[in-house]
């Protein structure tokens, strides 16, 4: 579905990505992890037309994207859910997710998809009519998925979901990505929270300094102790 | 005591004009991160063109604005999405844009400013229409006067209409507060700034057009209207159209009170006076938000 291909992304002159190749497949759930600084919202970045690659492509489903702006790429069906949430703060809930309708395409749909969010989040419901700037974490959270969910995603990206959450807030979060998959939305899912992201990825890469530096099954690597002590400070 | 009724209904008049021209001006600024410098030479394109397009074609100085309005429309469009859109790609940060663009601004400025005295000369122009006075509260009004005002607060209600309730407009609130989760969401994040320069600068334009009908203009009206314009937006709170238009008002009333009780030549000095007060006071403006 996803294919990066030796990708190489820099900020002026100092290099953040380096050669990265991977691949999503349609209906997976595939986990990105790294320690602050990898590369890995700068990884999310390029995929959605924010950075433009000085080398390397990126195709969705067959067709490159990577000259292409963002707007562009969000009506092909990739959504990024951006670390720290950035809701529009002098919006309401309700019109945060209308603003996440915004294609063409998805805006027309927009009543039939805002009862679905509804249905994985009812809280928001009652919310609506709420400044998106007086939200608890969890709450601006669900907001912020729920407003890439507006958009119809085929693949949704969650950008460092576990931030400012409790770690059962967390749990929550990646029970609605397992559903997430279970109604055919592919995932993408780039996080700092090592554990509890491998125990539900079908497949991960460890990005370091920029690189892909290993794959695997989830569950593999976090038997795997050396793995761990090197780059998963578990 | 009729004085004082008549100073403020005057003020408020003359302040809705402001209001409109505050409103283009913070749409650039709050929006593309233009502090356009040049704003008033559009107010004075506005208004020199509605005098060469009565002269010379016969053109009722109220039709003006159909036909001056788009035209500027367009000239701001084109403007953000050549200059200003490169400019942006090329700067490392957005603080050295912002500082680009205000010389950039300054340089148009001068161009503008040029082009006007190449065509008008330095010659005044007095184009004056629907000067019929109108009588109430026992006094009178220009016809011309009440006109304009209409005008100003029904493009104001528009323009807060169209930010709060439509598609567009949530979008270009959207790409104000942070363009890059905008375009993340769908939103054509280009078309938005050049949208809000096109129509900073046809509402300027339109504030010059409505100025020609009352007052004798000429190519150096400009910078005045920059200079008011500007202490207009940061009182209202920079980035905030309706507090814009609230204190192009208040500014009106300001400048009436003022003159009409006190010298014509303090108003600018007592302008700046209030910013200062404000600023030390409430430094995010009336309605602004940090």
């Amino acid at each position: 579905m996803l294919e990066v291909s030796n990708l190489n992304v820099f900020y002026g002159k100092s290099q953040a990505l380096r050669d990265v190749s991977l691949k999503v497949g349609e209906g997976e759930i595939v986990a990105l992890v790294g320690a602050n600084g990898a590369g890995k919202t700068t990884l999310l970045n390029t995929i959605s037309g924010l950075l433009r690659p000085a080398s390397g492509s990126v195709e969705f489903l067959g067709k490159r994207i990577d000259r292409l702006a963002p707007y562009k790429i969000t009506k092909l069906g990739i959504c990024q859910i951006p670390e720290g949430r950035k809701l529009f703060t002098d919006m309401t809930v309700g019109d945060n997710l209308e603003m996440g309708a915004y294609s063409s395409v998805a805006w027309k749909r927009r009543k039939e998809t805002l009862e679905q969010v509804y249905q994985v989040f009812p809280v928001l419901k009652e919310r609506r009519k709420q400044s998106a700037k007086k939200l608890s974490g969890g709450e601006g959270q669900m907001v912020a998925i729920g407003r890439g969910l507006m958009s119809n995603p085929r693949l949704c990206m969650f950008d460092e979901p576990s931030y400012g959450l409790a770690p059962k807030l967390f749990s929550e979060v990646l029970e609605v990505i397992k559903r997430l998959r279970e109604q055919g939305i592919t995932i993408f899912l780039v996080e700092q929270n090592v554990r509890q992201t491998l125990e539900i990825a079908d497949r991960t890469y460890v990005l370091g300094n920029g690189q892909i530096v290993l794959e695997g099954k989830g569950k593999d690597l976090l038997q795997d102790e050396q793995v761990k002590e090197a780059y998963l400070g578990l | 005591m009729i004085e004082l009724p008549r100073l403020i209904i005057n003020g408020i008049m003359t302040g809705s004009i402001y209001g409109l021209l505050a409103m283009g001006l913070t749409l650039q600024y709050g929006v593309c991160q233009v502090l356009n410098i040049a704003h008033g030479e559009y107010v004075m394109l506005g208004a020199m063109l509605t005098v060469t397009l009565s002269t010379a074609f016969g053109i009722n100085p109220l039709l003006a604005v159909a036909i001056i309005g788009p035209l500027l429309f367009v000239i701001g469009f084109l403007l953000q999405i050549t200059l200003f859109r490169t400019l942006k790609a090329r700067a490392p940060s957005p603080p050295v844009f912002e500082g680009n663009a205000l010389m950039v601004a300054f340089g148009l400025f001068y161009v503008i400013n040029f082009v006007g005295q190449m065509r008008w000369g330095a010659l005044t122009y007095s184009n004056t229409y629907l000067t019929d006075r109108v009588r109430f509260l026992g006094t009178s009004f220009g016809l011309n006067q009440i006109i304009a005002c209409v005008i100003a607060v029904a493009i104001g209600v528009a323009m807060y209409l169209f930010l709060s309730r439509t598609r567009p407009g949530r979008a270009v609130r959207a790409t104000a507060e942070d363009p890059a989760t905008a375009g993340l969401m769908g939103v054509n994040t280009n078309m938005i700034l050049a949208l809000c320069f096109g129509l900073g600068t046809m509402l300027a334009g339109i504030g010059g057009i409505m100025i020609s009908w009352r007052t004798p203009i000429n190519t150096q009206i400009g910078f005045n209207n920059t200079v008011i314009a500007l202490v207009v937006v940061v009182l209202g709170g920079l980035g905030s159209v309706p507090g814009s238009f609230i204190a192009g008002i208040l500014i009106g009333i300001v400048s009436r009170l003022v003159s009409g009780l006190w010298e014509p030549l303090l108003i600018v000095p007592v302008y700046y006076a209030i910013l200062m007060v404000l600023l030390l006071v409430r430094p995010a403006g009336l309605l602004g938000k940090r």
